[in-house]
Parts: structure tokens; C-alpha cells; sequence
């Protein structure tokens, strides 16, 4: 881009063609005072604040969707400009209630501090009063009208940054309001719950319920870390005070993976059950009671170490470090037995992969911001929006952006099925039919890859016609699918799920057979189901060659460690399968029904209390760091291994 | 040199003004040596005389705090508005979005504690106006500062000044809403 000479307050500075004069100020360090303006947002000069004066332009013009050109004479500051920006604040302030002496954003609001930075003490104009609702219904958030200026940052970041658009505008003219799809509550809207609103809003008309009175950001500290959760690694900012979380943000909600979801922006401010604090062991009761780590230790030097049937199971929640000494555990007890508790899912991704190409392992997939440059994606047996809610994002913004067109194979609905350009439903279990169908009208259809002979083979066993008959799908859709991806250039397929719970490689393998036919190649993402997942596999802990969640129901096994850091998911059911252990011992941060079946409980830190490393669902390396202190004399995962391991060695 | 003659009145507000007022600590001294307290809740004196400067916590919300604004407008040379409320609205303004009939059923008949409730029909209660109004909707005001309650040292900022013959413009670093 070239660049450009203007004057700005009688100085002459450089910009680049293309920016606006806002954006040129901000690079020149000339402060300009902004209320719609946002980093990441396309610019609607809807506030009005960034008026500037241009010569030969008639009138004061919104420095933020005006151009820069070479040569333009740009005055930010003058009596008149200041004076039309004060009565922009007035009549900000009387057009809703802001009432800041009881709003949850004083003090961390961009429209009272630019009222003092204005030295607005009063306002000259009649108040509207106008009796607008609160609306409280969403779960995490609050969608108060009465502090709303409409600028549209929240509207802007659904759209734009999240890709839901569950917000826009609504009614006109001065009876216009912020409203969730079609007036709707925002709790029975399809807001997806990202908080994306929340951070982008500059009063305190959308605030977060886990947050409100905690603190304001400037008695706050501020800690960068890296989500756990769901193995996307979204960059997050904790702000803590008095070693409580008051709130998670987005460090840059432009940036890739700064997005953040309600999974990693308001849950970690909850607490979902009762902490375990101290290591526990059952008394001469029965009863778990807390105990030292070196009794807890002892017991299970004692007991584990002296057994024959020991398995160990880990959830991909666990950190690399925590992980690592879990297997050095292993090594120590001799167990044989060794997973993670989505053990199938790797070896049904890596199996299908080996089938497809033995040397090519989960290097293979994508990495997720293929996503957002892809023209063509296809979603199958997948729901992003609930389980990596992220990757959703990326894919509603692919659609919304590059036009990407959508084609979902999926007999359940999701947030995607009403946007795709075609949405197979084939009845549950026939997923790989449908598959195979659609690879075989990609045949038909005539553009395919040039060395489409590897691929073809199983594709030109099924028939789409007769397919569809048996699947009770129209022909037409199929057809229209395989046109939609055979003419793509930038493509991606995402699977999630709805296939790995088949633990079938072969419709792995199928998947990437039909990526290697279409002309584009696409690039394939598999959803995995924890924050470490890749991270737990790429260190061989799945490496069984049969399920140990399967194992412990035959009852063969008689001792058992269980790693389960803080993971709460399908408690119940890993409760039941211990049915016929005879000694248990579980690493949990939550009292849970496994905790219960327990003999030793040893307590485990959160994502949000401790440092450690997490591999991404497409393999990029991310660490945390504590944000808060975990409870008084809890042991770091790993360290807890390590002790159990030196207790061995005595 | 004569004192400065002032008047306070304390309109729909909590008073905590007048609270910050006397939190000024010892620059209450230099006050009292330069000033001289007419009609004021600190004098308990209930009628007005002509003064300098008035000074107004609170904001109007019924007849009675309608007629005494004015009339203390009519007495002052200036007119000073304290806190939020004699500024914006503040607290009180909070019924001004809602009908008035409305928040005297929900204030005199609704509420979970009363029982057999009536709304004061007695001409010796002043009448509700239909909204809460800051007093420079009502009379005209010279200078604010604002605050809930606004801190002492935004008050004695203002004093200061208006003492010096200057009409008193909070500095953004010491202007609070809250």
C-alpha cells in the first residue's frame, strides 16, 4: 500500500492509503475520542465523537469512515469541535436513564469518563426517561436498555467477531433498541453465549451477572493465560481481585482465538460442584476422611503397587506435565492397562488416518484458521456451536464473510442446518452411506482431483441414486452438495462426534477418501473432545489397544487410577463402571460420584489455578498460567504423581 | 470585608451533600470565618433572605421542592447545584421512566408490608409532579458539582472558587458520578 502525507493539527504525518483518518491519528499518537469505534469492527460513525475538521469538506466529519488522502488538512481540536462533542455526550445522557451512581459499569464506563474528561456536570437538554426493560433472561449476561447509547458494538461483535448475529437493531427511530433476533429474550435467543457483547460494550448496558460488584477493572490484576477447556487455546485475560475471578476477557477479540465462548469466558466464574481440598482415604469406618498426602501416598504405594490388574485411566483435561507424570506412574506400578477416557476416539481418528495414509498420523489435519479462508465446508456429524463453540464461530463467520457455503451431513439439527446450502439428514447410523454417496456423486459431478484413482475406489461401489432411495434423502441435494464442493477452491471438513462414537475407522478413512477426491483438497479437522486430547495422545497415554472404560465393566481389573483433573463430565456413568474395583484412586478437583467410589482422593488444581502446557485440537502448543490460588496445600497434578512414584521407590 | 451570605436547601435527596459538605475537615474554619449560613438545614433557619450564592442538594420531584427552588433562585445572586440528583436526577429520577399513579400504588399500596394502604390525599402533602426533574430544568443554574454524594474535596473545590469571584468548573480529575 502506498503512502500518504496529511496534516493533522498542523503537523504533517504519514498513513497508508486505504486508512481512515481515525486510524492514522491513533498510529500518530493524536488522541480522538471514540464511543462505536472498535478494534476488529467494521466503522459505522454512528457516536459522532470523532467529528474532525476537514478542509473543503463543508461540514465536521466522523474521522472513522473518512478516507485519508495525500494531502488533506485534518483538524481534531478546536473550539467548535469540542463544543459539538460535549453536546453529543448531553444528549447521550438524556436520551437514556444513565444513571451512574447505580449502574454496575461506573467507573468502567467509556461514556462516563469521557463525560469527565468533557467536564460534563450537567446536561442542558429535556430527559427522555423513556421506560426500557432489563432484560435478565441469558444465563451469564444482563441486556440493560436503560444504559444503552446504541452505538453498536455489540451488534458489530455478534456479527462480525462471533458470526451468531443473534443481536442487531430493532423498532426505528428513537424508539430503536438492541434486540435478540426477532425481539426475543436473549436467554431464549440464539445467542451463543460468547460474552463478545459484554467485553465490546462500553456502558453498562450488557454486563455480566458472574461479574457485577466483584470489582472494577482498575482494582483488579490483570493474569494472560490460555483456555483449557475444549482444546481450541483461546488467548484469555483473568482479572482478579482478592484472588477471585472477576471477570475473563478477551486480550484482543480481533486476534484469532480471541474470540472466547461461555465456556471459557463465564463458566470458570462459577463453581459447578464442591471442591476436593485435602487428599482423603477411608477411615476404619468406611468413610473418606481427609488425611496428609503422605498417608494418602502411603495407602496407595501400599495397595496399588502390590496389585497385578491395575489400570489407569487420565482425562485429556490434564496438563501435559500432569500427564507425563501419569505415565511415569504407570511405568512405576507396571500397569498395562493405560488410556485416556476418549481413548476410541484416537484410536479411531489415527486408525482411520493410518488406512488413508500409514505414515501421515494426526499431522494431516488443519489447523483451524483454514476455517476462516475456507469457501466450502462440510460439517459432519458435528455441533461446534455447543462443543467447541469457537470453531462454530469461525465457521458462521467463513459464512458470513467469504460466502462460504455450508453443507451439513447430520441427522440432528444444529445451529448450522438452517444456514447450509444443503443439509443431508440421513437417518442415524447410515452417516457412511450418506458419506459414500455424496463422494459418488462428486465422481459424477466430473470436477475432481487429478489423482482421484487413489480415492475413488468405495465411492464407486454405492450409487447416489440409489443411495438417496435408501437413505430417504433427495438425489438433488446430494447432487447439489458434491457441486458445492467440487467447485470450491478453499474447503474444509469438520467431524465431530456423531462419527467417532461408531469408533469406526473406516468412516474416518471415508472422510478423508472424499477430501482426497474433491478438487480442492480439502483439509480435514477432527473435533476432539477435551483441552488436551491431542496433547494426551501425541504422549502415547491412548495408546491401548482396547478401551479401559469397556475393560472396567468385565471386571477383570482390580485396582485403579483414575486422573480426572477437572473434568465433571459423565461422572455418573464412570461411577457405575467401578462397579468391580477393588481399589480406587481418583485425582479430581470436584467431589463427584467417582470421588465418592473412591478409596484415596487426591485434590487437583483448575486450569484457572495452575501453569501447565496443553496441546491444541489441531496441535499448536499453549500454556497457562495461575490466575488465582487453588485452595491451601494442594499439590500441582504433576507433583502429586511424582510423590506417588518416590513412595514406590521406598 | 462582609461575609458571604448562603443559603442551602435540601430538596429530594438523602442529605449526604451536606454530609460531604461537612467533611471538608478544617477548611470548615475558613468557611465559617468567610461565610455566613442563611436559610440551611446546618442553620435549621426555614426562611429565605436575599443571599449570594444558593445551593441546591437534590433534585424536584413535587410541588413543595418546585416552590423552594424558585424561591431560592429568586433570592441568590448564583445558583450552585450539589451532587448528582440537583445535577442529572440522580436516585430519585429512577421513577421518572415510570407513570406516577403507578409508583404511588406500588409505594403506598403493593408493598409487601403494608396492609390497608392508602395514598395521602392531605393538602398538607405535597403532590408528586409528574417527573423528577434536576433543577436546571427547572430554574436556571449557574454552576454544578456533581458526585453521589460528590466528594469533599469537589465541594471545597467549588467553594474555593466562588469565594476567588470564579464560577467553579469541576476539573475532570476530581468530577465523580458516583
Amino acid at each position: 500500500m502506498s503512502e500518504i502525507t496529511l496534516t493533522i493539527n498542523g503537523k504533517q504525518v504519514k498513513g497508508k492509503q486505504g486508512d481512515t483518518v481515525l486510524a492514522v491519528c491513533e498510529a500518530n499518537g493524536v488522541k480522538l475520542p471514540t464511543l462505536c469505534h472498535y478494534k476488529g469492527l467494521t466503522d459505522v460513525g454512528a457516536c459522532r465523537l470523532c467529528l474532525v475538521e476537514i478542509e473543503k469538506e463543508r461540514k465536521p466529519v466522523p474521522a472513522c469512515l473518512y478516507p485519508a488522502r495525500d494531502g488533506i488538512v485534518v483538524v481534531t481540536s478546536n473550539e467548535k469541535l469540542e463544543k459539538y462533542r460535549r453536546l453529543v455526550l448531553e444528549l447521550l445522557f438524556t436520551e437514556r436513564n444513565h444513571l451512574c451512581a447505580y449502574c454496575v459499569a461506573s467507573g468502567d464506563c467509556e461514556l462516563q469518563s469521557l463525560a469527565y474528561t468533557y467536564q460534563m456536570d450537567n446536561a442542558r437538554y429535556q430527559y427522555s426517561w423513556p421506560n426500557v426493560i432489563v432484560d435478565s433472561s441469558h444465563p451469564y449476561v444482563v441486556l440493560d436498555h436503560n444504559r444503552c447509547i446504541l452505538c453498536g458494538r455489540c451488534i458489530r461483535t455478534c456479527d462480525e467477531i462471533t458470526g451468531a448475529h443473534a443481536l442487531d437493531f430493532g423498532k426505528r427511530g428513537w424508539k430503536t433498541t438492541v434486540s435478540a433476533d426477532i425481539n426475543q429474550p436473549l436467554g431464549e435467543s440464539s445467542c451463543i453465549s460468547c460474552g463478545g457483547c459484554f467485553q465490546a460494550c462500553p456502558t453498562g448496558a450488557i454486563f455480566s451477572k458472574g461479574s457485577a460488584y466483584k470489582g472494577r477493572p482498575d482494582e483488579c490484576t490483570v493474569v494472560e493465560s490460555s483456555c483449557a477447556i475444549c482444546g481450541i487455546g483461546c488467548e484469555v485475560k483473568g482479572l482478579v481481585k482478592n484472588n477471585r475471578l472477576v471477570r475473563i476477557d478477551s486480550p484482543d477479540m480481533s486476534r484469532e482465538r480471541g474470540l472466547l465462548c461461555d465456556m471459557g469466558r463465564f463458566e470458570p466464574l462459577y463453581k459447578p460442584a464442591e471442591r476436593v481440598t485435602t487428599p482423603m482415604k477411608r477411615d476404619a469406618k468406611g468413610q473418606l476422611a481427609s488425611c496428609s498426602y503422605e498417608e494418602a501416598f502411603g495407602a496407595i504405594a501400599k495397595k496399588l503397587g502390590g496389585m497385578d490388574s491395575v489400570a489407569a485411566l487420565a482425562s485429556g483435561k490434564a496438563s501435559t506435565e500432569a500427564l507425563k507424570a501419569f505415565a511415569d506412574l504407570n511405568k512405576a506400578l507396571g500397569t498395562k492397562l493405560v488410556d485416556t477416557l476418549d481413548g476410541d476416539d484416537f484410536r479411531t481418528i489415527s486408525q482411520g488416518i493410518a488406512k488413508f495414509d500409514s505414515k501421515a498420523g494426526l499431522k494431516i489435519e488443519a489447523t483451524l484458521e483454514d476455517i476462516l479462508s475456507a469457501d466450502a465446508i462440510l460439517i459432519i456429524g458435528a455441533h461446534p456451536v455447543k462443543t467447541h463453540p469457537v470453531i462454530g464461530s469461525y465457521v458462521m463467520r467463513a459464512a458470513s464473510k467469504n460466502k462460504a457455503q455450508l453443507v451439513v451431513l447430520d441427522p440432528l439439527r444444529n445451529p448450522f442446518t438452517f444456514r447450509a446450502s444443503v443439509w443431508l439428514r440421513p437417518p442415524e447410523g447410515k452417516k457412511g452411506l450418506a458419506i459414500k454417496a455424496l463422494g459418488n456423486a462428486i465422481l459424477d459431478h466430473g470436477k475432481v482431483a487429478g489423482d482421484k484413482t487413489k480415492f475413488s475406489a468405495e465411492f464407486k461401489e454405492v450409487e447416489a441414486r440409489k443411495a438417496a432411495k435408501t437413505l430417504g434423502i433427495d438425489v438433488n441435494d446430494i447432487y447439489k452438495a458434491a457441486e458445492v464442493l467440487a467447485e470450491s477452491k478453499n474447503s474444509v471438513i469438520i467431524y465431530g462426534s456423531g462419527i467417532l462414537q461408531f469408533k469406526d475407522a473406516d468412516m474416518v478413512a471415508t472422510i478423508l477418501n472424499l477430501a482426497g477426491l474433491i478438487s480442492s483438497k480439502p483439509k480435514v479437522i477432527s473435533l476432539k473432545r477435551y483441552g488436551n486430547s491431542r496433547g494426551a495422545w501425541e504422549l502415547g497415554i491412548s495408546n491401548s489397544k482396547s478401551s479401559v472404560t469397556s475393560e472396567l465393566t468385565k471386571g477383570k481389573i482390580k485396582g485403579l487410577y483414575l486422573l480426572l483433573a477437572d473434568d465433571l463430565a459423565d461422572s455418573q456413568a464412570l461411577a457405575d463402571s467401578m462397579k468391580g474395583i477393588n481399589f480406587a484412586v481418583v485425582q479430581a478437583s470436584y467431589l463427584s460420584p467417582v470421588t465418592a467410589k473412591a478409596d484415596v482422593v487426591l485434590p487437583s488444581l483448575l486450569w484457572t489455578e495452575s501453569k501447565g502446557s496443553y496441546t491444541t485440537l489441531d496441535g499448536i502448543s499453549k500454556s497457562t498460567a495461575p490466575m488465582i490460588k487453588g485452595p491451601a496445600g494442594i499439590k500441582s497434578d504433576a507433583d502429586t504423581l511424582k510423590g506417588i512414584v518416590k513412595h514406590l521407590e521406598k | 470585608m462582609a461575609k458571604v451570605k448562603v443559603a442551602t436547601v435540601w430538596l429530594e435527596a438523602c442529605s449526604g451533600c451536606h454530609m460531604s459538605f461537612l467533611d471538608i475537615d478544617e477548611f470548615i474554619i475558613d468557611v465559617s470565618k468567610l461565610v455566613e449560613f442563611h436559610r440551611s438545614p446546618i442553620t435549621d433557619i426555614k426562611t429565605f433572605t436575599p443571599v449570594d450564592v444558593g445551593i441546591v442538594e437534590g433534585s424536584v420531584g413535587n410541588e413543595e421542592e418546585k416552590e423552594i427552588i424558585e424561591e431560592l433562585r429568586h433570592n441568590c445572586k448564583i445558583l450552585m447545584a450539589w451532587g448528582d440528583c440537583a445535577c442529572f436526577g440522580g436516585v430519585c429520577a429512577m421513577r421518572s421512566s415510570l407513570n406516577k399513579d403507578d409508583v404511588l400504588r406500588c409505594g403506598y399500596i403493593e408493598t409487601a408490608s403494608t396492609y390497608k394502604g392508602k395514598i395521602p390525599q392531605s393538602p398538607g402533602v405535597p403532590a408528586l409532579l409528574d417527573k423528577v426533574y434536576p433543577a436546571n430544568q427547572i430554574v436556571k443554574v449557574d454552576c454544578y458539582i456533581p458526585g453521589c454524594p460528590p466528594e469533599p474535596e469537589a465541594i471545597k473545590y467549588g467553594l474555593t472558587e466562588l469565594l476567588a469571584g470564579r464560577i467553579p468548573v469541576l476539573p475532570s480529575n476530581i468530577m465523580r458520578f458516583d
